[in-house]
């Protein structure tokens, strides 16, 4: 991964029209403004995973799947954990 | 009644004021904007959230308390807004809120619960939004049976 060190004010550019600015930093959070042409998504990266989760959960289950899942989710769940 | 053809339960009969509005859909299904929540006594704790658009679309969820009865709902400000809630409500969430973990049982792996982002639903308004949380706090992966953090 390339890694570059930025301040508030600068930005970088990604090929010939995206464009990504640091508008403030602080000690937890990164507030970034992006310029890049219509076409191009832009997201929250956790947002594509659910994104692919949900495709993959919308693929249906069969019967002993469900099955499978409820005899999970009906275990009782007061089982000790054993210590690591 | 009004009724839809379904993938997994046939033709199935809903009442209108059961549909749930998805203002932004969910993502990787952003048009999709209608569902009913179908709950089964014999599937009891899983639902499945099926589309009142797409008959093959059809989701099986679980509410967050079954995969971890400690789970701490934190809502951005958009999704508050979509959902006509604030954080500061108390008790949060209120009781006529719903909030349901989708899961994923793929044929040969590990089942698992998404509770990065889970499903929250305002039964008095009827709408609804996958709400995606920007802490890194749960996995969209949580593995179902595994001990909660």
């Amino acid at each position: 991964m390339l890694v570059i060190r930025r301040r508030p004010g600068e930005s970088i550019t990604l090929g010939e029209d995206i464009e990504i600015q640091i508008l403030d930093s602080t000690a937890s959070h990164v507030k970034l403004g992006i310029r890049a042409p219509r076409s191009v998504v832009v997201m929250r990266t956790e947002i594509r995973m659910v994104g692919e989760q949900n495709r993959a959960s919308a693929l249906g289950l069969s019967t002993s799947e469900v099955e499978k899942l409820l005899q999970t989710l009906n275990k009782p769940s007061s089982e000790p954990i054993s210590p690591v | 009644m009004p009724l839809v053809a379904t993938g997994r339960f046939g033709q199935l009969v809903y009442d209108a004021s059961e549909a749930i509005e998805f203002p932004v859909g969910l993502p990787g299904f952003e048009q999709h904007h209608r569902f009913v929540l179908v709950e089964q006594p014999e599937l009891a704790p899983l639902v499945f959230l099926q589309s009142l658009e797409s008959p093959d679309l059809s989701l099986p969820a679980v509410p967050v308390a079954a995969v971890d009865h400690q789970y701490a709902l934190d809502l951005t400000p958009e999704d508050q807004e979509l959902l006509g809630l604030e954080a500061s409500q108390q008790p949060f969430p209120p009781p006529e809120v719903r909030c349901l973990a989708i899961l994923t049982a793929p044929q040969d792996g590990q089942s698992t619960a998404n509770l990065l982002a889970p499903v929250v639903i305002n039964l008095s308004t009827r709408v609804g939004v996958q709400a995606v949380r920007s802490d890194a706090r749960y996995s969209h992966r949580h593995r179902l049976g595994a001990p909660c953090s």
